[in-house]
């Protein structure tokens, strides 16, 4: 195990809580500028974090009335971020489903290069029959084809970037989320990077080492991965603040956007059920049989098997939440978390969530990092230029090479 | 300000400037750092735009590889140079057009609305290929319905709908979003678009290529790229597209005329003759903005230093923070 762990910050619009835009002090609308996250990118990198991270799917959120949403085009913002920084890695989702790999190859690679070999694509398949239609479908592909396309997707890619002149790290990082079945077999086999969503220690700890082991059968070294589970972060300088801040975001969240959410995640229209009830078991079904995304599903599912909240604490429970861990605490409190899965092998690091953005970048930045700095658990500096480097990645051989034409999904 | 060379007599017109640049990954093509250098060079000289290629126009160009994406240099050069407009080629080829529509998009909000495409007939790509009804047809039939695509797109999501209401709790009014629902020859594509429409209206949308119908082009461009030849009086081109405004409802103030000068490094040998040439042709012509193209890394500098500073006048405003690209080329605000 690496001495140091490794942190990312997934630059979520306004936050990760649903109601993170409408938090005291923040300015609603401030994610919908590019200086949002140009100046987060900077603070970023002078607290020596390995990456910004952006997520992104190519449509507009059904959430949108009541919930800022993602809005830029990760390349776009990267390449600017890649102009005012110098050393942070630069993390970008990009579908799988939705976009030509001939194309995103030679993109992907120049902003590879223009980066001095800082970019790392994050592969994600894209669900939802709204992402279709803008792409001439009427409905997603199911789940399986996604996936298998992913896998020949990214061979594709990775085979062209190989082919073509080497960046300044070889070639971009290839991280992947998506715990289910075909997400962690993909992973096994062509991911650098994977971002999990685990809530539970024990499930994290076994969700790592049965991805080292599939990378290990494809013949693998096993720290040419590195497992970045989510972390959602509420941080304030005492426990009773920290406290006061998590109620306040449970307090800001739009019902009309928490309901939503979670009627969608679960396939499920929660107006029929009652609040104060569990919701019947009768309406949840096998997460290998979800349609939309298998990872947020088991979790949610979990939660309820473990916990049994009515329809009301399951929602305040998820605060509108992409169903990531959430930690709540002083920047020592969160530390001793986030070092307790780092040693117990649940994570080489994480992908931080902060609750609301920027303000809850501050907590991060000012308390945890130089916590855990101090705790000799992080670096004090970057020693390395590439996200290779900042990673402790290698540069390995690339997987197994199909010319087989893609199976264009219809 | 450099001063204008002594002894030109032809009054200089009215001519935004823009630069055409091919950044590359290694010399002896211009690399990144070097048009990084060279795009503050080119906002201080007065120039209103850089456009980056996608290719190399011809293979004897000396070059040290494959042209950089352009929308990730210009995302880039935006970064570090804020003054510039970026017209950026984009090919149908490879790109599905939701696709395009936001790259564009953002980069012209991450730009105060400074950003255009030059979007360049070709084939399709592989994601609208595999739904595409009846996929043959011209070049130039792709390109019209690519464009109607973009400019829908683009309107889909007005500015005012984005309102971040913090009491009332609604970010966007989603009444207000309008989805394209297009369903054509060559794409279907619903929308809307993910984030709200440009200061400048939409960004633009620039033709550069002769073999594209002029119909389709007076229909659909803000601006059109003619190569002007060498010996060569007139732009028959222009005269042509002109005529096809008025049979697809556009009037001569919804498009600009801007002429392509590829400048040779001999070119550069008598600067001011060089500057009388493109004067007095733009004036003949009736153009509305000038692009130059050196050809050679080297031809750069001395094109921003000795042949810019002549065509852009003494009095032109640099590019406040206010100027759109729509402005600094005159066009007329976008009906909604």
């Amino acid at each position: 195990m690496s001495e140091h762990l490794h942190l990312n910050v997934n630059i979520l619009n306004a936050g990760v809580f649903g109601g993170s835009w409408r938090f005291p002090g923040t300015d609603p609308t401030a994610s919908y500028d590019i200086e949002h996250y140009t100046s987060i990118a900077r603070r970023a990198e002078a607290a020596k974090l390995d990456a910004v991270f952006l997520a992104d799917s190519p449509v507009l959120e059904s959430t949108i009335r009541h919930r800022t949403g993602n809005n830029l085009e990760p390349t776009t913002v990267l390449a600017r971020i890649a102009a005012q920084t110098e050393r942070i890695g630069l993390i970008g989702t990009l579908s799988s489903s939705y976009n030509d790999p001939v194309e995103v190859a030679r993109r992907l690679a120049d902003l590879d290069e223009v980066s001095g070999g800082r970019f790392g694509w994050n592969v994600v398949t894209t669900a939802g029959p709204a992402a279709a239609a803008n792409f001439g479908r009427d409905a997603e592909p199911e789940h399986a084809l996604r996936y298998r396309r992913a896998a020949h997707f990214v061979e594709t890619v990775v085979a062209r970037w190989d082919e073509g002149p080497p960046t300044p790290q070889g070639r971009p990082v290839v991280v992947q989320a998506g715990g289910s079945s075909d997400g962690k077999r993909l992973a096994g086999r062509v991911a650098e990077v994977v971002f999990s969503a685990e809530q539970q220690l024990a499930k994290a700890v076994a969700f790592r080492s049965e991805l080292r082991s599939l990378a290990a059968g494809f013949g693998r070294r096993p720290d040419e991965l590195v497992v970045l589970p989510g972390l959602s972060t509420v941080i304030g300088s005492t426990e009773a603040e920290a406290r006061a801040r998590r109620e306040q975001l449970d307090d800001v969240l739009p019902d009309a956007y928490a309901r939503a959410r979670l009627g969608g995640q679960l396939g499920i229209d929660l107006s029929t059920l009652d609040d104060e009830q569990p919701i019947p078991d009768a309406l949840l079904h096998d997460p290998d049989l979800a349609g939309g995304s298998q990872t947020f599903y088991r979790v949610v599912r979990d939660l309820i098997d473990r916990e049994q909240p009515t329809l009301r604490q399951l929602l305040r429970r998820l605060s509108g939440g992409g169903g990531h861990r959430i930690v709540v605490g002083t920047p020592e409190q969160v530390a001793d978390d986030v070092e307790r899965w780092f040693r117990s092998g649940a994570a080489d690091g994480f992908n931080l969530m902060p609750d609301v953005l920027p303000s809850g970048l501050d907590g991060v930045i000012d308390g945890l990092v130089p916590e855990l700095q101090r705790r000799g658990l992080f670096r004090t500096d970057y020693d390395a230029t590439t996200l290779r480097g900042h990673l402790g990645l290698g540069l390995p051989g690339v997987p197994a090479d199909d010319r087989t034409p893609l199976e264009a999904a219809r | 300000m450099t001063d204008r060379p002594e002894g030109n007599a032809v009054s200089t017109p009215d001519l935004p400037v823009i630069l055409e640049l091919g950044v590359a990954s290694r010399p002896p093509a211009l690399t990144l750092a070097e048009a990084s250098r060279l795009a503050t060079v080119a906002a201080d000289a007065g120039v209103i735009a850089l456009r980056l290629r996608d290719t190399e126009p011809e293979p004897r160009q000396p070059h040290g590889g494959p042209l950089l994406d352009p929308s990730v240099v210009a995302a880039y050069l935006a970064g570090r140079e804020s003054r510039l407009g970026y017209l950026v080629d984009v090919p149908t080829t490879h790109h599905a057009p939701y696709n395009v529509a936001r790259r564009v998009l953002s980069l012209d909000r991450a730009s105060a609305g400074r950003v255009g495409v030059v979007l360049r007939p070709g084939e399709g790509d592989e994601v609208s290929d595999a739904v595409a009804p009846a996929a043959p047809g011209s070049g130039s039939e792709r390109w019209a319905e690519y464009a109607t695509v973009l400019a829908g797109l683009w309107d889909s999501f007005p500015r005012e709908a984005l309102v971040g209401d913090v009491a009332g709790a609604v970010v966007v009014r989603d009444e207000l979003l309008r989805p394209i629902r297009h369903a054509g020859r060559f794409y279907r594509v619903a929308g809307p678009i993910d984030g709200p429409s440009s200061l400048q209206g939409r960004p633009l949308l620039l033709a550069a290529d002769a073999d594209l119908r002029r119909e389709h082009v007076a229909a659909h461009a803000d601006a059109v790229i003619l190569d002007v030849e060498r010996d060569s009086a007139t732009i028959p081109a222009a005269d042509e597209l002109l005529a096809a405004l008025g049979r697809v409802g556009r009037e001569r103030r919804d498009i600009r005329l801007v002429g392509r000068w590829s400048i040779e490094p001999q070119d550069l040998r008598d600067a001011s003759a060089l500057v009388r040439r493109v004067t007095e042709r733009s004036t003949v012509a009736g153009l509305d903005a000038v692009v130059l193209a050196p050809r050679g890394a080297a031809s750069v500098e001395t094109t921003l230093r000795e042949v810019v500073p002549a065509l852009v006048p003494a009095a032109a405003p640099r590019s406040t923070p206010r100027s759109t690209l729509r402005d600094a080329l005159r066009l007329a605000e976008v009906a909604a």
